[in-house]
């Protein structure tokens, strides 16, 4: 107990007694260790934003009736072939949806053909508090509807000749509907031949309520769970057709596996650079005190002793570097998502174990190497300056 | 003298001299590395996220869906102003037609397209371009099409015709008939699944429009959207609409392929363009950071190690100082030993970085990098100036040594 006092004892004085020398290794061990901290929570929580920012890129999976005809992607491609409708029902979706425990984002959508003068119009009904979130691509000019208003496709407009504000009475099978246009959309794709209206008032203005053509969804999930997920959704919905869209899901894929790729190989040159640098510091220190390292042994002291007390020294130093070193990464962190992805960074508590562990790991490496070189030397020649 | 102290101090303590060598050549080679991706990596993530799809639709001007484009205006895209920010078209010539195979039939669409085609144009040079380059995502089973007559059938279509890969599918369009070899099934998930992709040629003759095509896709690398690119170039004055064409926004390169191509209109095709904007605009702005965070960690550590190697050189300076040097010598001493140190740090540093922004750039994205020219002097540059700036502090406290004190231990 005595003894172990006495070695606390020294470990402090010694640090205390040279505070420049002990303040700049605190200082390196805290950057390196922040620069851990940073790094690791940054390239944690990139995997996550950017899997968020390319969700803008559309839905990855599509539910469509068994009968009905793949009509999904971007772009203008899409050549229209009218095939025999055939619909699903929103019910059965969103029970299979809730059954297969799934987190994605849905949008249901109803093809119809309505008679507008003396021509049949393509519309489609959506729900627009639905497409404003996840069809952010959507370029709109005017407002989006309320009830009874309607958005029509850029091309449609300019052929129809329609304007904001017009108005349009709509003959379907089931009943005739009087809109007001509310505004002009364009995306580039298929949606600018489209006339859109509320989902409901669609479904009535046909007769098929409850009924969709097509449910887009945005699944949540990484790796290759999403052809998993498309799998398990499939067996629930027998009478539907799951596909997974190539274009997006797999582009995604690609992408997000660079994306992290790119932040671990940045990660591992910034740590290794840094914890060389920090390593060598350590170890100047170290070996300036050989002549310390002398006097010790000349009183006795055992190579386990000294050891101790230099391991001591280190690993308090580890600590408290590790320590500051996470709160300054963690706030580096913090700052960089909430400029780039106006989010806050995720609090995760184990980064503060790397953090010790990388600081106190550079501490102890840059101690102990020069240690065992200074062993060599004899306390008498150490001692005379040599 | 002087060349003599600075040999001996470097043969004398090898060690910490090797120590800060280290630590310098550390910080060279982050800077060097980081500056070297850092402009790079933008490039190289905006041409992954082209792997999404063309970006803008080139189709006729017409709007009652008819009317075609020529295939002969299609080589004057690769001399266009933004012709080095376009990395791929393909053109599509769409028809309807009754597939049979065997006892089966089915009403479809025929897609006559390029798949990998070699193009020349005059004074550029040779590219090819086509579905394979334009469309990453496509999954095809089979091979891709070499012959006149070979075609990839989507999945879809080919459950229903009931073909598999070598099957032969007819296709009828007003009375003319053309046989097919199926030589690829593709998988998208899109309505791809619904067509058949055959060679433009064989198309064309199929529906008797030789040199037609329909639509257009092109792929361009483009800079995002911000709020002087989203004004109405109608609107602008002839200044601004200067800078809106130079500048490569998605709607201006649009507009520079339109003039080209006789009888068109380009639209972007807002859900890849709107989005690729957005994530470029956020992977920039991180890369930024982080090289930032790089360049300040390998300064921070340059210059701590100096520190702690000067610190433990007080006796030596006190010794000189009490011999009669003064503030002169010893500045010069120690600023030759940091010069000496930080060049040859920095010149291994930028060594190691180039090699390292090299391997960072073949496994992520599976290309060589060029590191600029000027990077090498910078890297020793900013070595010798991090040293300088490392050793400023010890050195001014190494001045105010008291010769006296120190001495007497």
């Amino acid at each position: 107990m005595h003894r172990r006092r006495w070695l606390l004892q020294l470990v402090l004085k010694a640090l205390a007694h040279r505070k420049g020398r002990t303040v700049l290794l605190l200082a390196v061990l805290a950057m390196a260790s922040s620069l851990a901290t940073a790094l690791g929570i940054v390239s944690y929580s990139m995997g996550k934003r950017v899997a968020e920012e390319v969700r803008k890129y559309g839905a990855n999976l599509v539910v469509l009736p068994e009968s009905a005809r793949l009509d999904v992607g971007s772009g203008g491609l899409n050549f229209g072939v009218i095939s025999e409708p055939a619909y699903l029902k929103q019910r059965d979706v969103e029970d299979a949806l809730a059954k297969s425990g799934l987190k994605a984002e849905r949008s249901f959508h109803l093809r119809g053909a309505l008679h507008w003068k003396d021509a049949d119009l393509m519309v489609e009904g959506v729900n627009f508090a639905d497409i404003r979130r996840l069809f952010p691509w959507w370029q709109l000019k005017g407002s989006w509807p309320a009830a009874g208003e309607t958005l029509v496709g850029l091309d449609l407009a300019t052929r129809l000749k329609l304007r904001t504000g017009d108005t349009m009475e709509l003959a379907g099978k089931g009943q005739t509907v009087r809109l007001r246009v509310s505004g002009i959309v364009s995306s580039g794709g298929e949606e600018d031949g489209l006339l859109f209206l509320s989902l409901p008032e669609l479904q009535r203005a046909l007769g098929l309520d409850g009924q969709a053509t097509l449910v887009r969804l945005m699944v949540t999930a990484g790796g290759d769970s999403l052809k998993k997920s498309a799998a398990a959704l499939q067996l629930l919905l027998p009478s539907a057709k799951v596909s997974e869209v190539r274009q997006t899901a797999r582009t995604s894929e690609g992408l997000l596996a660079k994306v992290k790729l790119l932040m671990i190989m940045v990660t591992a040159v910034v740590l290794i650079s840094a914890g060389s640098s920090v390593t060598g510091t350590m170890s100047t220190t170290v070996l300036e005190r050989s002549k310390e390292i002398g006097l010790m042994k000349a009183m006795g002291g055992t190579r386990w002793e000294v050891m101790l007390i230099f391991c001591g020294e280190a690993a308090l130093l580890g600590v408290l570097g590790g320590l500051a070193g996470y709160l300054l990464g963690s706030l580096v962190a913090q700052f960089i998502t909430r400029t780039v992805f106006a989010a806050s960074a995720e609090f995760i508590p184990w980064m503060a174990g790397i953090s010790l562990g990388v600081s106190l790991f550079l501490a102890l490496l840059g101690s102990l190497g020069p240690m065992v070189s200074v062993f060599k030397l004899d306390p008498v020649r150490s001692l005379r300056g040599e | 003298m002087l060349i003599r102290i600075l040999k001996n101090s470097f043969l004398k303590r090898p060690k910490s001299v090797l120590l800060v060598f280290i630590s310098i050549t550390m910080g060279a080679a982050v800077a060097t590395a980081f500056l070297g991706i850092a402009g790079e990596v933008s490039h190289k993530m905006a041409l992954e996220l082209r792997s999404y799809g063309a970006n803008i639709l080139l189709e006729p001007a017409a709007l009652e869906g008819g009317g075609y484009l020529r295939e002969a205006d299609l080589p004057k895209i690769k001399t266009v102003f933004w012709k080095y920010n376009i990395t791929g078209f393909n053109p599509y010539l769409f028809g309807v037609a009754e597939f049979s195979a065997g006892t089966r039939r089915e009403r479809g669409v025929v897609s006559g397209t390029w798949f990998t085609k070699r193009l020349e144009v005059p004074g550029e040079e040779s590219s090819v371009q086509g579905i394979k380059g334009i469309a990453p995502w496509w999954e095809v089973q089979g091979n891709w099409p070499a012959a006149a007559d070979e075609a990839i059938i989507g999945a879809a279509l080919a459950r229903r015709l009931r073909v598999a890969v070598g099957s032969e599918v007819a296709a009828a369009i007003h009375g003319r008939t053309q046989r097919f070899r199926v030589c690829g099934i593709v998988t998208t998930g899109g309505f791809e699944e619904e067509q058949l992709f055959a060679p433009l040629v064989t198309v064309q003759e199929l529906m008797e429009q030789q040199g037609k095509v329909s639509r257009v896709l092109v792929s361009a690398l483009t800079v995002p959207m911000d709020d002087f690119g989203k004004k109405d170039p109608a609107t602008m004055s002839k200044d601004e609409y200067e800078k809106w064409y130079c500048t490569a926004y998605v709607t201006s390169v649009a507009k520079n392929v339109e003039e080209v191509m006789g009888g068109s209109r380009a639209k972007p095709i807002w859900q890849i363009a709107s989005a690729e904007g957005a994530l470029l605009k956020k992977l920039n702005a991180v890369m930024i950071f982080l090289t930032v965070l790089a360049l300040g960690a390998s300064a921070t550590a340059v210059s701590t190690s100096l520190m702690a190697s000067m610190a433990e050189r007080s006796r030596e300076i006190a010794l000189m100082k009490a011999v009669g040097a003064d503030r002169f010598q010893i500045s010069t001493i120690f600023i030759g030993e940091t010069l000496i140190i930080s060049l040859t740090g920095g010149f291994v540093g930028y060594l190691l970085g180039e090699q390292l922004s090299e391997l960072i750039s073949r496994t992520v994205f599976n290309s060589t990098i060029v590191s600029p020219l000027w990077l090498f002097p910078t890297a020793i540059a900013s070595a010798f100036v991090v040293a300088l700036a490392g050793s400023v502090a010890p050195l001014r406290r190494a001045l105010l040594i008291e010769p006296v004190r120190v001495l007497k231990g």
